[in-house]
């Protein structure tokens, strides 16, 4: 008797769900990537309300609204691979998206490949995800490989060597550090650190960047361990060059130190949120009227995936095929707010890569690539 | 390399008097109650959002607002005291247990309650970076290693000279004989664990100026703090002095020759070599009834 109640229960639901499309979203809502989390979940939130706003998604002439499905992976592997094993059996969704750590990407990658649900990561970088041969996976941001790429390209035109470093201890940092020594070379490599998620004390650190006479230091980390390594750099009496990643570019980054110890640092960003680009400009404006901040990066990239998902739906004239989904997704080319996004043969796009400048008043310039070349107040 | 050297020296000295601070209310709690808290981690972490919360909201006043996180998280322990560990008292695995739920419980509430980003207290006059020859250090890394010495002297006239201290110890030499004397045992265990957390607390509200506010601020201290009352001598209060401030600075000085992703393998190298040599610590003694 329950389980007939039980599936009435369930037709009604679907029913009553029938003109919604569930997209899984895999983020980070609490743990150590919480703070980067929000900001992936901003971008799908705010991609989710303008497709609902517009009407939803167009298959076969009927009207779909978009529903994010979102699961709690927590930095954790196993979280990860469960919460897609889930959206893809249980939730029965066509398509996933998001993550922000490589390590529980690399454990989702294959789930995602078994069930044939396309999988978009909008924020991890490690470089070897797409070389793995997985159909089903597509990544909407430029991995490591393309941001040393640029960042090594620019550093290398300023003549800043040795350079040193201080990285996270894991996939993110290690492989970052050992990406930029390989394009650099060891003669160009100076002291090279890494600390562990959570340590907060960088003492040990500054005196061997300063024991080792770097010409710059590169942070291989995020906000809040980044403000903390600048903070204790320069209250020491470093005075050598700053290099950092995207999460280093952003008013709220300055919010946590000040202009002074900021000024000069250069990082590498996938978006600059000030740029004069039409698409970056109303982007940002969107963004800022939504959650009252500054448009950052991840949202930048998880918005857009989020867009060529319902793209790809409308292209492949379904909501549960995941193989036309995916197939429809490898052959799209999309104009999207961080660029042009298209994805190669491996599932990995080529958005431009920046590098931004901050200056002594608290702005921000675009250095790098030269033909974007903007003044404070445009990065 | 000398002015390196020191440099690491004054930086372990400061990584130890956190570690000093989380081991000496372990180490009271253990020795009155023989109750090993794991979760003394997460009320150091309380400690610098209490601090946060009191700095921002209330006093306006770093000093006051120290204090003010001591007093309540004193508070916070006394209740737990009673309401968790008393009833467990005797079944030393249900403690244990319910120290590790208690993690859970108060890391997911510090979520709950002020959100997963890390915060910052900001302390200007703390900030003033003060310069010891070439080398300089923000005025807070000095405070902490003043204040945690000053504590610890505290605490040694007060466990050795005053009638409540003498009360304690008596209480963690011997329970019964204590009860016989006419002191109040169960009276003895409130203080010890509200005395042992605001200790805590006092380590996560001098923390929090210098690093940040975040969930699991507690986690490198409370392990760091342990590894001190091992090498020291479970239940010795100088045995966790000298064992936090060993770690301390052992690990910030081998940096220098190490790579700094062996801070932690060396901090417990020298745990379990001193403890091969020494298997009941630096100041370890047979307890009554020991083998």
């Amino acid at each position: 008797m329950r389980l007939v109640i039980l599936l009435a229960a369930c037709i009604a639901a679907t029913a009553a769900a029938q003109d919604k499309v569930a997209v899984g979203i895999v983020t980070s809502l609490t743990g150590p990537m919480a703070p980067p989390g929000k900001f992936q979940m901003n971008g799908f939130n705010l991609a989710a309300e303008e497709i609902n706003g517009a009407g939803g998604i167009t298959v076969g002439g009927r009207k779909y609204m978009v529903d994010l499905k979102v699961y709690d992976t927590r930095a954790n592997p196993a979280e990860g691979a469960s919460a897609m094993q889930r959206l893809a059996t249980v939730d029965k969704v066509p398509v996933v998206l998001g993550e922000l750590h490589s390590g529980v990407a690399g454990a989702e990658a294959p789930v995602a490949q078994d069930y044939g649900v396309p999988l978009i990561l909008t924020v991890p970088t490690g470089p070897n995800l797409t070389e793995q041969g997985n159909r089903f996976l597509f990544r909407v941001n430029a991995s490591n490989d393309q941001l040393n790429l640029a960042l090594v390209d620019f550093i290398q035109k300023q003549g800043w060597a040795p350079l040193s470093f201080i990285a996270w201890n894991n996939d993110a940092g290690r492989g970052g550090v050992n990406g930029m020594k390989k394009l650099l070379g060891d003669a160009k490599t100076g002291y090279v650190g890494y600390f562990n998620v959570g340590e907060v004390d960088f003492s040990s650190h500054v005196s061997n960047i300063r024991a080792s006479n770097a010409r710059a230091v590169m942070l291989f980390m995020d906000e809040e361990p980044g403000s903390l390594a600048i903070k204790q750099l320069r209250d020491a009496g470093l005075k050598t060059q700053l290099i950092g990643t995207l999460a280093m570019g952003s008013d709220r980054f300055l919010k946590r130190l000040d202009a002074d110890r900021l000024a000069g640092m250069v990082q590498y960003n996938a978006f600059p949120p000030n740029a004069d680009t039409p698409r970056i400009r109303s982007f940002s404006e969107r963004y800022k009227k939504k959650f009252g901040e500054e448009a950052h990066g991840f949202a930048a990239q998880s918005y857009d995936g989020l867009m060529m998902a319902a793209a790809a739906m409308q292209k492949a004239g379904t909501v549960s095929d995941g193989k036309k989904l995916r197939d429809a997704l490898a052959g799209l080319e999309h104009d999207g707010v961080i660029g042009r996004i298209r994805f190669d043969a491996k599932g990995q796009a080529n958005p431009p890569v920046y590098v931004t400048q901050w200056c002594a008043n608290g702005m921000r310039r675009i250095l790098y690539p030269e033909s974007l070349k903007a003044d404070c107040g445009a990065g | 390399m000398a002015a390196a050297l020191l440099e690491q020296v004054i930086n372990g000295a400061m990584t130890g008097s956190v570690y000093v601070l989380v081991a000496l209310g372990m180490v009271l709690i253990y020795g009155v109650m023989h109750v090993l808290n794991f979760a003394h981690g997460v009320l150091f972490m309380l400690g610098g959002y209490l601090c946060h919360f009191f700095l921002t909201r209330l006093t306006g006043n770093y000093a006051l607002a120290v204090l003010l996180t001591m007093a309540a998280l004193a508070v916070v322990g006394a209740m737990l005291e009673r309401g968790v560990f008393r009833p467990l008292q005797g079944n030393l695995r249900n403690q244990v247990i319910a120290s590790l739920g208690l993690i859970l419980a108060l890391e997911n509430l510090a979520v709950a309650l002020w959100g997963p980003n890390a915060l910052q207290i900001k302390v200007p006059a703390t900030e003033r970076l003060v310069a010891l020859g070439e080398l300089r250090f923000p005025l807070q890394h000095l405070l902490i290693i003043g204040v945690t010495a000053a504590v610890v002297a505290a605490m040694f006239v007060f466990l050795k000279w005053s009638k409540f201290g003498t009360a304690l110890r008596a209480t963690s030499q011997d329970r019964n004989a204590a009860r016989v004397v006419g002191i109040p045992v169960e009276r003895m265990d409130v203080a010890s664990f509200a005395l042992g957390t605001a200790l805590a607390a006092l380590g996560g509200a001098l923390v929090g100026p210098l690093f940040l506010v975040f969930p699991q601020m507690g986690d490198a201290p409370m392990v760091k703090g342990l590894a001190g009352i091992l090498l020291g001598g479970m239940g010795s209060v100088p045995g966790a002095v000298v064992g936090g401030l060993i770690i301390g600075i052992a690990e910030s000085v081998s940096t220098l020759f190490l790579p700094t992703d062996y801070r932690d393998s060396v901090a417990f190298a020298i745990m379990v070599l001193i403890l091969l040599a020494r298997p009941r610590g630096l100041f370890g003694v047979r307890a009554r009834g020991e083998p």
